[in-house]
């Protein structure tokens, strides 16, 4: 077991139907062809009495109700690169062999890995709306063979019993020697291959030598390697423009299907995701999302594109739609044994990321203060999963009432008598000072040109008895916040 | 035909009876560190209730009783989120090891609190949700919906979160638990240790739930 091939069945008629899913559980055809002369391609199993290389005209005539349509090669592209996608999950050595149909180089694998590796692919495919199958033999065509009758994981061990029953058309004869073959009483590949190589060379010639070796199976050849996704990104653009979230999001989910596929396939999770929405109007709406916890998972990606979209009004209808994700390697760590840990992991990260997407990504998070004088220098980081144990007990504990900072200050205007304030008109505070303390004055970044900065920050009491904290700087007064 | 109800406690039984969803007793209390507070509540916090923290006046101790419950509940290991309505907070008031459980939102307007808020209520890894909404404009609070406060009231009450709503003034209508800030403490207690400062805070209640007394009852 060498090679395995990805195989997707009426490769453009599933494409449409994934793209279109109001096609679903409906009989679609579809066609090629102009005019009198346009005949079936694909057919979809609810059609009845129809088959593909019918006439247009009579199929519909055939089974009322059926849906003709056409290729969409927006739609097959994006449901081969989701194929690609899902075959770089099984190697990394992965042949785009055709339209749906993909053949990776399983030489080294571990053969019940790889089995449980493959089931889980046509699930996950099959969850985002392709159905494949996959067969493994040891060589390409084996595998080719197998996947065309795999129901939906073949793997092909013995190869000369599995080729012995298997009809010769799967071996492609061409219609002069298939007719040779019906006249000769043979129907299976291992009724051919029961003829010596040289016998059928004799009378087939050079073609017919090729015809036994892949009747035999033993046609082999060389892969040409396609280079897994380095950047994973998505883009859509809409036949018409839309106006509701429903289309949008049917698209993200198709997006996140497949560039989180591409992303595990090369061994990454994502960081970040980019939202575009084009407008009508030339212009683009963009978002950016940090994702609290990097991943891949596609429910979890939508819930925040989702919470997002639900707020976002536009100032023209939606033409095209692009996700990009950031990739990252996964983090890697194990909790000790006492840690307090999240209850659900999984809903506080995806919480958080959808309050940041209310919010702002950098405005929600566990605050650490960096090494600076700097007035109200703040950063936020992401939470920690588990919550360690507290640290000793400062050495000086924190003292009097605990400050509260009106963001953005309030400007003020003080007098002074000498240098001590004796009164104050602001805002949230006005009348005569009570009781003042300061000045406490700061300063900072003098070697840095431009970005020097130095305040004088007094403590005053009012009558009402609240302690504010006002600053003064080249700007002026202003009130800080309140003790409280 | 069932005889009415003569006491007061015979009334409650009967609702207790008939509605046990509606007088489901607390699932514990999550102290504060404040012992004025924790007092007036009966332990503390009131796990899966909501409890108004009304500030009547700057300087009343507000955020002190916010400062105190984070090194609690850091002591205790339990994660805090501050929904922070006017972005007041200062992180640097506190000792940095006391912000290592904490998930602030710096919110910047009600609307946002709320939204905030009301994913966290649900989200089921908090200990406590504390909804800051003193600083912001008190005609915006005020046509805050009943929908908007019976939702938190109703998912507060689903779940183990103890909530707190901070305040300017009286606000969150038919809350469990009210209790009332309103003696400023002025310039002179700058040199006081804070736990000390907390625990002379001026509490009031001002409207109380009757837990205690079903229970003395």
């Amino acid at each position: 077991m060498n090679y395995a091939v990805v195989l997707v069945p009426d490769f453009s008629l599933q494409a449409l139907r994934r793209a279109e899913p109001a096609l679903r559980g409906k009989a679609v055809a579809l066609a090629h062809g102009d005019g009198r002369k346009a005949c079936l391609t694909e057919v979809s199993r609810e059609a009845t009495a129809v088959a593909p290389g019918l006439a247009v005209t009579l199929a519909m005539a055939r089974c009322p109700g059926l849906i003709i349509r056409t290729r969409d090669p927006q739609a097959e592209t994006e449901a081969h690169r989701l194929l690609l996608a899902a075959a770089f999950t099984l190697s990394p050595r992965v042949e785009s062999t055709a339209d749906g149909c993909c053949t990776v180089d399983l030489q080294g694998a571990n053969r019940r890995h790889t089995e449980t590796r493959m089931r889980a692919c046509v699930a996950e495919l099959n969850d985002a709306g392709l159905g494949v199958r996959i067969g493994a033999g040891g060589t390409p065509l084996l595998a080719t063979y197998a996947a065309q009758l795999a129901a939906p994981v073949l793997l092909v061990d013995d190869a000369c019993s599995f080729l012995a029953d298997l009809p010769v058309m799967l071996a492609e004869p061409t219609s002069v020697q298939a007719g040779v073959l019906r006249g000769w009483g043979i129907s299976t590949m291992g009724q051919l291959t029961a003829l010596t190589k040289s016998e059928i060379g004799q009378r087939l010639g050079t073609e017919g030598v090729r015809l036994w070796e892949r009747a035999a199976g033993e046609t082999t050849r060389v892969l040409r390697l396609v280079e897994p996704a380095k950047t994973f990104a998505a883009e859509w653009t809409y036949e018409s423009p839309v106006e509701s979230m429903e289309p949008l999001l049917f698209r993200l989910q198709r997006f996140a299907e497949h560039v989180a596929l591409e992303l595990r396939g090369a061994g990454f999770v994502a960081e970040k995701l980019s939202l575009t929405l084009l407008l009508e109007d030339e212009s683009d709406y963009r978002r950016d999302f940090r994702l609290p916890e990097p991943g891949a998972n596609v429910d979890g990606w939508m819930r925040v594109l989702h919470g997002h979209l639900e707020n976002v009004k536009t100032e023209a209808r939606v033409t095209g739609v692009r996700l990009i994700a950031t990739p990252a390697r996964p983090a890697e760590k194990q909790d000790g044994l006492f840690d307090t840990g999240l209850r659900d992991p999984v809903v506080f990260w995806e919480n958080l990321a959808r309050i940041g997407a209310l919010v702002g990504d950098d405005r929600v998070g566990t605050p650490v203060l960096p090494d600076t004088w700097r007035r109200d220098a703040i950063t936020l980081e992401k939470p920690a999963e588990t919550v360690l144990a507290p640290a000793d007990e400062p050495l000086h504990p924190p003292s009097g009432l605990t400050l509260r900072r009106f963001r953005p200050p309030w400007p003020a205007w003080i007098s002074a008598v000498g240098d001590t304030p004796v009164d104050i008109d602001s805002e949230v505070a006005a009348g005569t000072i009570r009781a003042a303390r300061g000045p406490f004055r700061f300063s900072g970044e003098w070697w840095k040109p431009g970005d020097v900065w130095a305040v004088e920050v007094w403590h005053l009491e009012l009558p009402n008895g609240a302690v504010y904290q006002v600053a003064r700087s080249v700007a002026g007064w202003v009130v800080e916040g309140v003790f409280d | 035909m069932s005889s009415s109800p003569t006491t007061v406690a015979a009334l409650r039984s009967l609702l207790a009876a008939r509605f046990p969803e509606r007088t489901r007793r607390s699932a514990g209390f999550i102290a504060t560190g404040v012992r004025p507070v924790d007092e007036a509540l009966g332990g503390g916090l009131p796990a899966g209730r909501l409890t108004e923290l009304v500030s009547a006046a700057p300087g009343t101790g507000g955020q002190t009783v916010l400062a105190q419950l984070l090194r609690t509940t850091r002591t205790a290991r339990q994660r805090v989120a501050l929904i922070d309505g006017a972005d007041g907070f200062v992180p640097a008031e506190v000792p940095p090891d006391t912000l290592r459980h904490l998930v602030w939102v710096r919110a910047r307007s009600a609307a946002e609190a709320f939204a905030a808020t009301d994913i966290l209520v649900r989200d089921g890894n908090y200990a406590v949700v504390l909804l800051d909404l003193r600083g912001l404009p008190e005609r915006t609070l005020r046509k805050t919906s009943q929908t908007t406060w019976h939702r938190l009231r109703h998912a507060t009450e689903s779940g183990p979160v103890a909530v707190v709503v901070q305040s300017s003034f009286p606000l969150v209508p038919a809350v469990p638990w009210r209790l009332l800030l309103n003696a400023p403490i002025g310039l002179n207690a700058r040199r006081r240790s804070r736990s000390a400062l907390a625990n002379e805070l001026t509490i009031e209640i001002a409207r109380g739930h009757t837990d205690v007394e079903e229970q003395s009852a």
